[in-house]
């Protein structure tokens, strides 16, 4: 039967090519199958520490899926035999391809996640970021059609602020590079800083946010925050870019370091939301009703005095809530956002000694927390936990589900989360 | 911003943006019949950039392969990729997935009667279809899937299948363009090859210049994106991959 012969080949490209999905509620809308149940892996980017274990950055994976024998257990660690402060991390559009980002050394690692989610291998390592961009610290990975949207957080020429954009193909060859503006768009002056980038296709809008340069992360913390003249050095704005023309439009000022962005993924809706992490709060971007992108602070996290350092945040799935985790305190708030204008906080627990990212499950039910934020910034002693903790989450509690010790597992410092599960 | 030809009144864009809006609205609505959820054009809350004030991506060479027409006849895709601007995709011709293929071939039929009834893009333009089931997708299986467009000369909708499955591998890999059969429960392979849908956008040098997912089809955007290509022919060539 030649129809017969024709489906056992694509069963066998089926059996090659696939296996991996992700979810996350902040993943690029240009990834298609979304896990809208359980997820069965998490994969963790993570920063290699001296001494510990071969002390290389690693993608370590854990089996979540309940039913599993070895559920809350490391099935798999890949090194890249190399330590350049793992960070961020992002699937290509097919979710075949994980890309990882080293913020010191601006090594991008290219892991097949497709074949077996279980099992990634390292297939390619992309070195040439700073030779075609000039832009160091590959922070965000943000799939495109065919093609990855790089956001940097620094340059090779003076080791600041000022960056910008790079796209790469699937195949791992540069493409385009794009600067943060750094003149004057409708009253507000670039600071041609970058940090997280987001797209809402139905509004062809690029959204980007600021930090600082590799001068400032990879110096010790302490040090850093008695440098008046460093301290200055950190973004303050945001901008609305032509995504289609990768053209900025608009400039917001939005001071204290605006980090993570999140559009509301509910349909039909034209805003998002970020927060600073020097001055601890939210900051919502959206249209108004004359069509004019507008940006303004709608609630505060913690108390800012006390610089409780808003790190990651997470929004659900329907664009009604939103976790923050603030890495001094360690806690973890939930704000209710049906109002997005007005955010209210209405939950808190302290996660860990010190927290970063969190990510959920579409679903909203599962809740995981990473305790890394930057090699030379996170804490020292007794409170350097590093650890990946699982939560369930009933809408009024988080309930522990398990733990995965990254230092008694000699792995290192677990920083950025992604889902994955076989088809 | 580059320069190039006046960026068409925002008037017209508008109206050209509400007419490909209600081509595509009827295209999901004569599929509404057959689906209870009919496939449509993903919201577009803009209104696009004007026609060559933009410059699209050098995303990669597209690559070549020996495939067969309706015919039954060896055609290089170099040759159909190269002195006109191409709009390329994969199918198979018994896709019942109202998302998946039948929505791509309503949605570049009224990408051809919209370039049809621009002078400009009459005769510059192509389209390309290569099927994912060689064993299935015969020659005159595609000669019976494509009906009349073929035919046309004005905007040539060429379709294509590969000779054997290892030979269309490659070209698929190149591309990046995902596909697996979906399984039963029992692990036997169905009648449906799930695939990620994208149409690539070629420019008259085989240089894809764009790729559009689902969430991405924008008809009007797409227009003018075809048409940017066509004010770019008439530039001094860019430097680039």
């Amino acid at each position: 039967m030649k129809s017969c012969k024709g489906f056992l080949a694509l069963t066998v490209i089926g059996a090659l090519a696939f296996g991996a999905r992700a979810d996350e509620t902040c993943n690029s809308p240009y990834m298609a199958r979304l896990i809208k149940g359980q997820e069965q892996f998490v994969h963790v980017w993570t920063l290699g520490v001296e001494g510990l274990g071969d002390g290389s950055d690693k993608l370590v994976t854990i089996d979540v899926d309940p039913k599993s024998k070895s559920y809350g257990k490391v099935v798999s660690s890949v090194s890249v035999n190399t330590r350049g402060e793992a960070h961020h991390m992002g699937f290509t559009d097919d979710r075949r391809y994980l890309w990882a980002g080293g913020l010191e050394n601006s090594q991008i690692y290219v892991f097949d996640v497709g074949a077996d989610p279980a099992k990634p291998k390292l297939v390619r390592t992309i070195g040439d970021l700073a030779a075609r961009s000039g832009y160091l610290g590959p922070h965000t990975f943000y799939a495109m059609p065919g093609r990855m949207l790089i956001g940097a957080l620094s340059n090779s020429a003076d080791k600041g602020g000022a960056t910008g954009m790079a796209v790469y193909n699937n195949k791992g060859e540069f493409v385009a590079k794009y600067d943060m503006p750094k003149g004057e768009i409708g009253g507000v002056k670039g600071d041609g800083y970058g940090y997280d980038l987001a797209i809402n296709p139905a509004m062809n809008a690029l959204l980007t946010s600021s930090f600082t340069g590799i001068d400032n992360y990879r110096r010790d913390l302490g040090d850093l925050i008695k440098d008046g003249e460093a301290m200055k050095r950190f973004g303050g704005t945001m901008v609305l870019w032509d995504l289609k023309a990768m053209q900025p439009k608009q400039i917001f000022s939005v001071p204290g370091a605006p980090l993570e962005i999140r559009w509301s993924l509910k349909p039909g809706d034209n805003w998002a939301i970020t927060a600073t992490a020097l001055t601890s709060k939210l900051w919502l971007v959206r249209q108004d009703a004359g069509g004019k992108w507008q940006a303004k602070e709608v609630g505060t996290i913690g108390d800012p005095a006390k610089t409780p350092l808003p790190v990651d945040i997470s929004i659900t799935a329907d664009g009604k809530g939103l976790w923050v985790n603030t890495f001094m305190d360690g806690m973890t708030r939930y704000f209710d956002l049906t109002n997005p204008e007005q955010p209210k906080q209405t939950y808190a627990r302290q996660t860990g000694r010190q927290v970063n990212m969190i990510s959920q499950s579409w679903d909203g039910k599962r809740v995981y927390v990473t305790s890394s934020l930057l090699e030379r910034w996170d804490k020292a002693g007794a409170d350097n936990e590093q650890f990946l903790r699982a939560f369930q989450w009933d809408g009024k509690e988080l309930k522990p589900a398990f733990e995965v010790d990254f230092t008694k597992e000699k792995l290192g410092r677990a920083h950025h989360m992604k889902f994955s599960a076989r088809s | 911003m580059p320069g190039g030809t006046p960026a068409a009144p925002r008037a017209s864009q508008a109206l050209r943006l509400a007419a490909v809006a209600l081509l595509v609205c009827g295209a999901a609505a004569a599929q509404a019949a057959a689906d209870p959820t009919p496939a449509h054009a993903p919201q577009m809350q803009f209104l696009p950039p004007a026609p060559g004030t933009y410059q699209l991506q050098r995303i990669q060479r597209a690559p070549d392969a020996v495939l067969l027409d309706w015919r039954g006849q060896q055609r290089r895709l170099a040759r159909l990729t190269r002195d006109k601007v191409t709009l390329l995709t994969f199918f198979y011709t018994y896709c019942t997935d109202a998302w998946g293929c039948p929505f791509a071939r309503q949605l570049m039929a009224g990408l051809r009667d919209q370039l049809l009834s621009r002078p400009f893009a009459v005769g510059r333009v192509r389209f390309v279809s290569i099927s994912f089931d060689p064993t299935h997708d015969t020659p005159e299986a595609l000669r019976l899937h494509a009906g009349q467009f073929h035919a046309d000369d004005r905007l040539p909708w060429e379709f294509l299948t590969a000779r054997r499955m290892r030979e269309l591998l490659p070209l698929l890999e190149d591309f990046g363009q995902d596909v697996r059969v979906e399984n039963d429960e029992a692990g036997r392979p169905m009648r449906t090859i799930n695939h990620m849908l994208k149409l690539f956008l070629v420019d008259r040098d085989g240089i894809v210049r764009e790729i559009y997912a689902l969430d991405y089809l924008h008809p009007a955007m797409m227009l003018n994106d075809i048409e940017t290509l066509l004010i770019e022919e008439r530039r001094p060539r860019a430097s680039g991959r």
